[in-house]
């Protein structure tokens, strides 16, 4: 089996073999190998698998599993040899609105789609996060029912997930944006606890019903925008979707006192754009079909849903809204900062209530995810590169907290957080794993997430003087819950501990050696983020000072 | 190009339609082929006279019909198809006595093409869903039906795709009445063929009534209008719009009954739902798309071609607040009465009665075209025009598909409620998964043809709304017109969809299958294959959609507004 895995890395590779032997910049390296690969591999296995019967599909899960591993490893070699330039070299230190690896194909010519891709140092860090964490996550859930569909539709997840990263087409956007919702349905729907029913459907028609409004802004900005004549305008309507060209005509409009559609308008459709993006964020008060989400979801589809799909909220509005509606955004900014503030306030005072662990992971998602609102309207380049590398963090920091939870309920079979006392006397790596998780999540120095969470106090300070406090204090609140929820699951309960009674006097087990390593790698990198945030984050300021360059620079003032 | 009716030119510009007479004719006399003889009188000589007697034996197959009446179909859809794939789109305009009665271009063939595609499909999946048994053997009650309903069941299909190509052809609002009812008339009946169930009939006469209602409304309307204007004629009653009285204005509102019942638009769609429920699945599945196709060319004539100002102080046509009105309760209705009710096939049809709802708000977003910002307004109104005809194109694709899934159901016994979907991605997972297809792209999930079907619909509204507001510079959002809402409308409702085509996945998906339902689900060979067209032209519409598009425009640009 193992032979057979290594066999498909290799005709993987060797269906490479003629991009990677002339490494100029003409080869396409993000349509097929990051987007299209994962998404018809799974595409493929998923038939393949749907058309056996019960019985078999228990033989075939394990090659299947095997294969959609291995094919999560290819864009994750990509993408890591494109960031350490293995394969040619890429210059992330890019001016504003240039992206590198970009390719453009006329896709629906009469209406100005195309399919337009590139990276830059706000879509770089997602795509490597996204590429590192599927095949992370297949491994944490080696031993999932019914493995032959799921692993398969993690691998699509990564794929569309990807894709919505690297579109560089309004259009391409929305299509991606929105394909990334039927994996994640059907994860939910299919593997997950006993309201999974009530969960999936409320997790999708929430989520459309905000990007559809999202789609409405896009609409009326596309018909506003000037007519042009050029192979990305449309045949028919005159208009693009390219959000380079939008980008670039936003720019020439908004100098000096002049604003791009008028300042009304632009706080109009901001505000359309931006319901779509709080509610995948979630911030308060869109955040009520997350925990629902979450707790009912399967541990792969919990991971990848906050460690990259909540930061599909975070990247749009980081990618559109700011570059085209600048004028907007300093109407706006103190009611972002007041949503993060609520969100990052309310989160935290909702987890001290949590009996439920996941729930309370899940509440601390929407707590962080505040936190980059902050650095969003702060309004500093230190704040974007903060709020960026929050994602970043929290994109590794979150799958290990919903890990230790899948974990915790595997082998416990409950998730309420005082069902049980003494877990570090049977499981002794689940409880290590647990407080490492914990701790990065409230952010102790040197892990990841405590960067993070200083730059964007940085940065909120010569914005916002003294309401400093309120974040400083809800970050205390942070390590309130989790030492509490520490303390009772992990100590306490005498020399035996107190077991669950759901688990009927049987001795609770340790993890599993996958689930073993699935953690440890990423406490590894979220130990290296914690020591070494320059690795990422070089990148990611050199993205925010050139967007500060391009976007509210308006010539010379 | 000009011809006389009859003429030479006359025959070869309606080969296709002629194919279908042709067919029509061949499936009413083949089956009645025999060896009877005709004796003459006072003598002893016998002619053979073909009809009647013992049927011989290949013409006189219960097969034949269907054969027939699919073959039929395929040319005249192909010749059309390669026909406008050539771009041999020329105007051929038939005129007797002076009058324009008929006309092919772009717009009329494109709609044709969406009849008799939906009509093949429904055909194919009678193939299997009123099977034709062989001679041989003892047969049951129910076999020796489907054996003896073969011939009528085709005939009723031709007529209607005979109607129907009439109705996209009138120049004349007289001979789109006629091809109406020649297709009404069909439809009626072929609601009420659903023997098997007491529905069936219960459903037809229904239709029938609230049906026959409607059209005598319409043509009151049409007969007042020809009291103001003296003609039918699309372009002298266009011309002479303006001047008319307001006689004029409530012959266009009771004109309007008669196509809102078509198109099932609220508060006229009563009797769909239940017409939908009654008929079988692949007959639902053509009411739903084809004759909803029929309902929006009158609409267009009417309301577009006729009933739109040249120039009005306002800028608004006088139809535009009601039909405003009349969109938004008929979407939002459609899709609160879709959420509530457990039958898969009321469900499809008070969806249908949601995508009427769309449509007629894109109608309303062109009664605006003349509004202040508009430059070229006849641009922004073939837009709204190409965005309709490229959603009841894809129609066709999803919307059937999903009856025909639901037919699928049926052989087995009945698809009337939700339960009978329950389990259906395990006991078929390719079905389940075309199903399911069909529910994203009704919900308009990208890429999907049904979200470019809704995106174009939307864009289109947005579009006109906005008008040259761009070339100002500044823009405040008070400056749209009003229609812009309606596109806000629509996608609350979208949004509202979701909830119940999500259900009907998750039925399939986590239920168990109900008792009596565990077996593999029955074969039926063409209904299959009919569903798989359905799938690939949903997906790979959605994909690359960029040539239909195209179509679409050059069909709307032959409508010449301006």
């Amino acid at each position: 089996m193992l032979v057979g895995g290594l066999l498909i890395v290799v005709a993987g590779l060797m269906a490479f073999f003629p991009t990677l032997s002339d490494s100029n910049s003409d080869v396409d390296w993000i349509s097929i190998p990051l987007v299209g690969f994962p998404i018809i591999v799974s595409c493929i296995l998923l038939a393949f698998a749907s058309q056996e019967s019960r019985s078999r599909k228990d033989i075939i899960a394990a090659p299947i599993r095997l294969f959609s591993l291995c094919a999560s490893l290819i864009p994750l070699a990509i993408s890591t040899a494109l960031f350490f330039d293995w394969l040619l070299l890429v210059d992330w230190d890019l001016a504003y609105n240039e992206y590198a690896l970009e390719k453009e194909y006329l896709w629906i010519e009469s209406i100005g789609v195309s399919w337009h891709v590139g990276m830059d140092g706000l879509s770089f860090p997602m795509v490597w996060l996204t590429t590192f964490l599927v095949p992370v996550t297949i491994i944490m859930t080696w031993n999932e029912k019914d493995g032959a569909t799921y692993h398969p539709l993690l691998l699509m997840m990564g794929g569309a997930l990807i894709g919505v990263f690297v579109a560089l087409d309004l259009f391409l956007f929305y299509v991606f944006w929105e394909l990334t919702l039927i994996p994640m349905f059907f994860l939910i729907l299919k593997w997950g606890g006993k309201d999974r029913r009530y969960a999936a459907q409320k997790f999708f028609i929430y989520t459309f019903c905000a990007s559809v409004i999202m789609l409405l802004g896009l609409i009326t900005l596309y018909f506003l925008q000037p007519e042009g004549t050029g192979s990305q305008y449309g045949t028919i309507t005159g208009r693009t979707f390219d959000m380079t060209v939008l980008f670039s005509n936003a720019t020439a409009f908004n100098m000096g006192d002049n604003v791009f559609l008028g300042k009304d308008m632009q706080n109009v459709l901001f505000a359309m754009l931006m319901i779509g993006f709080l509610v995948k964020l979630p911030a308060v008060p869109f955040h009520t079909w997350l925990p629902d989400a979450h707790v009912q979801a399967p541990t792969g589809g919990s991971m990848l849903l906050a460690g990259v799909m909540l930061k599909m909220g975070a990247y749009g509005m980081l990618r559109i809204p700011i570059a085209i509606f600048p004028d907007a955004l300093i109407f706006y900014q103190d009611i972002i900062m007041a949503i993060g503030l609520i969100s990052l306030v309310w989160g935290a005072v909702v987890c001290l209530g949590q009996t439920n662990l996941k729930r309370m992971v899940a509440y601390s998602s929407v707590s962080h995810m505040g936190v980059i609102l902050l650095g969003i309207a702060s309004m500093q380049p230190i704040g974007y590169a903060a709020a960026l590398f929050m994602m970043f963090a929290h994109g590794i920091i979150s799958p290990m907290l919903f890990a230790v939870c899948g974990a915790f309920k595997h082998h416990y079979h409950s998730m309420e957080i005082g069902s049980m006392r003494g877990m570090a006397k049977w499981s002794p790596y689940l409880a290590v794993y647990m407080m490492f998780a914990w701790m990065a999540s409230l952010g102790l120095p040197l892990l990841a997430g405590f960067v993070a969470e200083l730059m964007v106090l940085i940065a909120y300070w010569p914005t916002y003087g003294w309401w400093i406090l309120l974040p400083g204090f809800v970050l205390a609140i942070t390590a309130a819950y989790y030492l509490w929820s520490m303390q009772r699951t992990i100590f306490e309960g005498g020399e035996d501990g107190q077991p669950p009674e759901s688990l009927n006097g049987e001795t609770p087990p340790d993890i599993t050696l996958s689930e073993n390593i699935g953690m440890i790698i990423l406490a590894i990198f979220t130990v290296l983020f914690g020591i070494f945030p320059f690795i990422a984050l070089e990148m990611m300021d050199q993205w925010a000072v050139a967007l500060f360059e391009g976007v509210f620079n308006r010539g010379g003032i | 190009m000009n011809t006389e009716v009859f003429s030479t030119e006359f025959w070869q510009a309606f080969a296709p339609e002629m194919v279908l007479v042709v067919g029509l004719i061949a499936i009413f006399i083949l089956p009645n082929l025999g060896n009877s003889k005709f004796r003459i009188p006072l003598t002893k000589v016998q002619v053979p006279w073909f009809f009647g007697g013992r049927r011989f034996k290949l013409t006189g197959s219960p097969a034949l019909p269907g054969m027939l009446g699919t073959a039929t179909l395929f040319i005249a859809l192909g010749m059309m198809v390669i026909e406008a794939v050539d771009g041999k789109m020329d105007t051929t305009t038939v005129t007797s006595g002076g009058i324009v009665i008929l006309q092919i271009d772009a717009f009329s063939r494109f709609f044709e093409i969406i009849f008799l595609a939906a009509i093949l499909l429904a055909s194919m999946a009678s193939l299997d869903r009123v099977p034709a048994h062989t001679f041989e053997g003892k047969k049951s009650l129910e076999e020796m039906y489907d054996n003896r309903r073969q011939a009528d069941l085709y005939i009723l299909m031709l007529t209607t795709a005979l109607g129907m190509c009439m109705v996209a052809l009138a120049q004349d609002l007289f001979v789109l009445f006629v091809g109406l009812e020649l297709a009404s008339l069909a439809t009626y009946v072929l609601v009420a063929f659903h023997k098997e169930s007491k529905a069936g009939a219960e459903a037809g006469v229904k239709y029938f009534i609230v049906g026959s209602v409607a059209s005598g409304i319409g043509l009151y309307g049409l007969s007042l209008l020809y009291l103001e204007f003296g003609s039918l004629q699309l372009s002298t009653l266009s011309a002479n719009w303006n001047e008319g009285s307001i006689l004029a204005t409530i012959a266009l509102g009771l004109v309007l009954v008669g196509f809102g019942f078509k198109v099932s638009a609220a508060p006229f769609h009563f009797a769909a739902p239940d017409a939908y429920s009654g008929a079988n699945s692949p007959v639902a599945g053509v009411l739903a798309t084809a004759s909803k196709a029929m309902g929006m060319i009158g609409l267009i004539r009417v309301l577009i071609v006729v009933a739109l100002p040249e120039d009005q102080s306002d800028g608004s046509a006088v139809w535009i607040y009601t039909l405003a009105t009349l969109s938004v309760i008929t979407m939002t209705w459609g899709n609160l009465a879709a959420l509530g009710s457990n039958n898969p096939k009321r469900m499809l049809a008070y969806s249908s009665v949601a995508h009427a709802g769309y449509m007629m708000a894109a109608l309303t977003a062109v009664g605006a075209w003349h509004w202040g910002h508009v430059e070229a307004p006849a641009d922004y109104a073939e837009a709204i025009v190409a965005a309709i005809m490229f959603h009841l194109f894809v129609l066709v694709a999803f919307k059937l598909g999903a009856f025909l899934v639901l037919g699928l159901l049926e052989m087995e016994g009945g698809a009337s409620r939700l339960s009978a979907l329950s389990g259906l991605a395990r006991r078929d997972p390719l079905i389940g998964t075309a199903m399911f297809i069909f529910m994203l792209a009704l919900a308009g999930v990208p890429p999907l043809a049904g979200f470019m079907s809704k995106f174009l619909v939307i864009a289109s509204i947005v579009s006109t709304s906005v008008g040259d507001l761009w070339m100002n510079g500044t823009v405040s959002f008070s400056d749209l017109h009003w229609v812009w809402w309606l596109a806000l409308a629509m996608f609350i409702n979208s949004a509202i969809s979701v909830f119940y085509y999500l259900r009907i996945g998750v039925i399939m998906f986590l239920e168990v299958p109900e008792e009596g339902r565990r077996k593999p689900l029955p074969y039926g060979a063409s209904i299959r294959m009919a569903i798989w067209i359905c799938l690939v032209g949903t997906v790979i519409l959605g994909l690359s959609s960029d040539t239909l598009i195209e179509m679409c425009y050059r069909a709307a640009e032959s409508l010449n507004l301006s």
